[in-house]
């Protein structure tokens, strides 16, 4: 038996022997993957629903996911994938090789390939692999991420993808307890800092009204520290999974809650996933003008609406606006057209 | 201007529908939608409640709007079926349940509600994958049985022929052919449309797993009090026919075919040759319009390529356009559609008020109300 040195649960692996995400084992006395190259889906779609924001804004991505996950979310909104055994899953899973998906994303004119619908530690070598084919094809790799990886784990993902969005879902003992199913956030701050420093991060916090809404003023002084351009996402939660039954949280009270705790600390501050939302387009953070506009379609579907930028800087004052790659995306072209 | 009414759960913004900008609308109709929309959250897809909601919601506009006409959909058993794993029983009680908040909305409106059944769901036996093509396939996430094909090549064309899963690989002029098209229809065809046998379905966009799929069912059910029809296409002037003595509701119930459709019925043709509509877009438009829509409507169209900045209709998931000739705008009086499809309410109808949930992938975001007339209203 060895220890798996992916994430924090560190869990024993052997020949029969899984972890708690099931996707690993080993068989010849290293940590492998149990189905490499697999995919639950892929689509079509753009950075801002993954949502990137500061990142190649515009830009066409291939959506791609595999299937299991570290963390049990009481409000996981892809339990039907996640939450199921990926061995029951194989039947319906896709089997495509690093070369054919970058393909596929290229076909499709995709300037990026972003691994959002489950987590990326539990598909790290087959990710590895797909990395080092799309890089070559000039392609943008991107993630979701709970941030639980080791600090090895955190190393490869910093090295593998262009542009993070890490979910810092809380912060006390007990809600990553019950919550998350995980004993401490200790491993999740320690990682944003460390993939800060060798990638772009984006930060997103699902926001439950009560639960962990009083401790977002402590996650905005984190973030802060991190650096004021990191990118923050409140979300208003959906509650999906185990939380199905209970009630939305007020989009007021969550709101100004949320423009509360990072006045004047964070310089890019967005409180989205649900439909309509007024607080998505970037301001300014000299003159307050509104450089980039979004449109909200909830859960996965915000829209870029109009980029206002002359370069990087803002069209009226000059200050500059921290983003990540061309936000032009009349670059994404159909490599097939 | 149309405008959207977006409801978020005791949270509401206007937009303009087209351009998706804020707008500040009162007056006594947007008044009265917007009330009606914050008292009535969407219970979600597959909710045993759904259905109920489209009974709940067209109920009450016919009391506050006065309408001639209603365009009514009903698919939670659809999204149900397709998508949770029901026993024999639980699916008959879902399908049960549709018809009765169809029964329960003909009783309390005293509308003459025609019932079409969309088509029948079979098992989801063989996922086929297709990704090894040199071509590009395009496959949607609500269309199991087509694909398109691009840039195919002469061993992609000949590995589809000798292939067990496909049923049919059509070019894009034998499409045009089929349905009577010029070359100058065909812009959003693809260059070919792969079609898979029954209970084969294309994998690829789904993130869930399918149980059930539509069938390619090549007749329909509809309710017989509209009379004998041939073709889907002929529903529409049956329908305005049928108008001139009656309040009519059409009612979609989607995921049903002949074998389960419950009320006595016609059967009508579902398509031209080959091709049958599964339950969606294209289905509801050749209803709506009385002309079959493949051209602009199909599972193989490119849809990204219009998921641009300057995208109109940006609420409106992928539509970029409003179609016109919809029956709503054939109809001089007031008219309302209310459904438990997103987007299809307001886009496809063409009646004066819409409203419909507003789910994504079956993810609960909430209620959207469209109002396109506002001239019609005198208040209630």
């Amino acid at each position: 038996m060895i220890r798996c040195d992916v994430c924090e649960r560190r869990c024993p692996l052997g020949p029969d022997t899984t972890g708690y995400c099931r996707m690993y084992h080993a068989p010849r006395g290293q940590v492998e993957e149990r189905f490499p190259d697999r995919w639950c889906a892929y689509a079509t779609a753009r950075m801002e629903t993954i949502p990137f924001y500061h990142a190649w804004p515009g830009a066409r991505c291939l959506v791609v996911g595999t299937t299991g996950c570290n963390f049990d979310c009481r409000y996981c909104a892809n339990a039907e994938v996640v939450k199921v055994d990926p061995a029951g899953q194989q039947d319906v899973m896709l089997d495509v090789s690093p070369e054919d998906l970058v393909a596929v994303a290229r076909k499709r004119g995709c300037r990026a390939i972003v691994f959002s619908v489950n987590e990326p530690t539990v598909s790290l070598p087959t990710l590895e692999r797909v990395a080092a084919v799309a890089k070559t094809a000039g392609l943008v790799m991107g993630c979701l991420t709970n941030g639980y990886a080791t600090p090895e784990g955190t190393a490869r993902l910093g090295a593998i993808f262009d542009c993070v969005n890490v979910s810092l879902k809380g912060l006390s003992p007990q809600f990553c307890r019950n919550y998350l199913g995980v004993p401490d956030v200790g491993p999740i701050l320690r990682n944003i800092q460390a993939l800060a420093r060798t990638t772009h991060v984006e930060v997103t916090t699902p926001v439950i009204e009560g639960v962990n809404s009083h401790e977002l003023g402590e996650m905005v002084d984190f973030l802060a520290g991190v650096g004021p351009d990191v990118a923050w996402h409140a979300f208003r939660l959906l509650p999906e999974y185990k939380m199905r039954q209970e009630d939305y949280p007020s989009v007021a009270a969550v709101g100004a809650q949320v423009e509360a705790a990072a006045r004047g600390k964070l310089n890019y501050v967005y409180f989205h996933n649900f439909i309509g939302s007024r607080w998505v387009n970037t301001l300014c953070p000299g003159c307050g003008e509104a450089v980039i506009e979004r449109h909200s379609l909830g859960c996965g579907g915000d829209r870029l609406q109009a980029v206002h930028l002359d370069g990087t800087a803002c069209p009226r004052c000059g200050a500059a606006v921290a983003l990540r790659g061309d936000p032009d995306p009349a670059t994404a072209k159909e490599a097939c057209s | 201007m149309s405008l959207a009414i977006l409801d978020a759960r005791e949270w509401q913004q206007t937009v303009d529908l087209r351009t998706g900008q804020p707008r500040e609308a009162s007056g006594p109709l947007a008044d009265m939608v917007a009330g009606l929309v914050g008292r009535r959250p969407y219970p979600g897809d597959r909710d045993a409640t759904c259905n109920d909601w489209v009974a709940d919601v067209a109920l009450e506009m016919v009391e506050r709007y006065d309408p001639r006409f209603a365009f009514l959909s009903f698919s939670e058993q659809y999204y149900s079926l397709r998508h949770s794993p029901l026993t024999e029983a639980e699916e008959q009680a879902r399908i049960d349940g549709a018809f009765a908040a169809v029964e329960r909305f003909a009783r309390e409106s005293g509308f003459t509600v025609v019932v079409v059944g969309t088509g029948e769901l079979v098992p989801a036996a063989v996922p086929v994958d297709l990704e090894g093509l040199d071509g590009l396939v395009v496959s949607s996430n609500w269309c199991a049985h087509y694909a398109g094909l691009y840039d195919a090549s002469a061993a992609d064309l000949e590995k589809l022929a000798n292939h067990p899963a496909i049923a049919q690989v059509a070019a894009k002029a034998d499409i045009l052919t089929l349905f009577g098209g010029t070359a100058a229809d065909g812009e959003r065809l693809p260059e070919h449309m792969v079609a898979v046998k029954e209970g084969h379905y294309l994998k690829g966009t789904s993130l869930r797993r399918l149980y059930k799929i539509p069938q390619p069912s090549p007749v329909i059910p509809v309710s017989n009090n509209l009379g004998p029809v041939a073709c889907l296409t002929d529903i529409r002037p049956a329908l305005l026919n049928l108008l001139r003595t009656d309040k009519v509701a059409l009612a979609l119930v989607e995921g049903v075919g002949c074998r389960q459709f419950p009320l006595p019925y016609h059967t009508c043709a579902n398509g031209r040759g080959w091709f049958a509509y599964e339950p969606g877009d294209g289905q509801f438009l050749a209803i709506s319009k009385g002309r079959h829509s493949i051209f602009e409507h199909n599972g193989g169209y490119r849809y990204y390529q219009d998921d641009t900045d300057d995208k109109a209709y940006p609420y409106s998931g992928f539509f970029s356009e409003m179609p016109t000739g919809t029956i709503g705008e054939a109809i001089a009086a007031r008219s309302i559609a209310v459904g438990n499809r997103s987007m299809f309410m307001h886009m496809l109808t063409g009646c004066d008020i819409a409203c419909e949930c507003f789910a994504r992938n079956l993810y609960n975001q909430g209620v959207m109300a469209v109002i396109h007339r506002q001239d019609k209203y005198a208040g209630k």
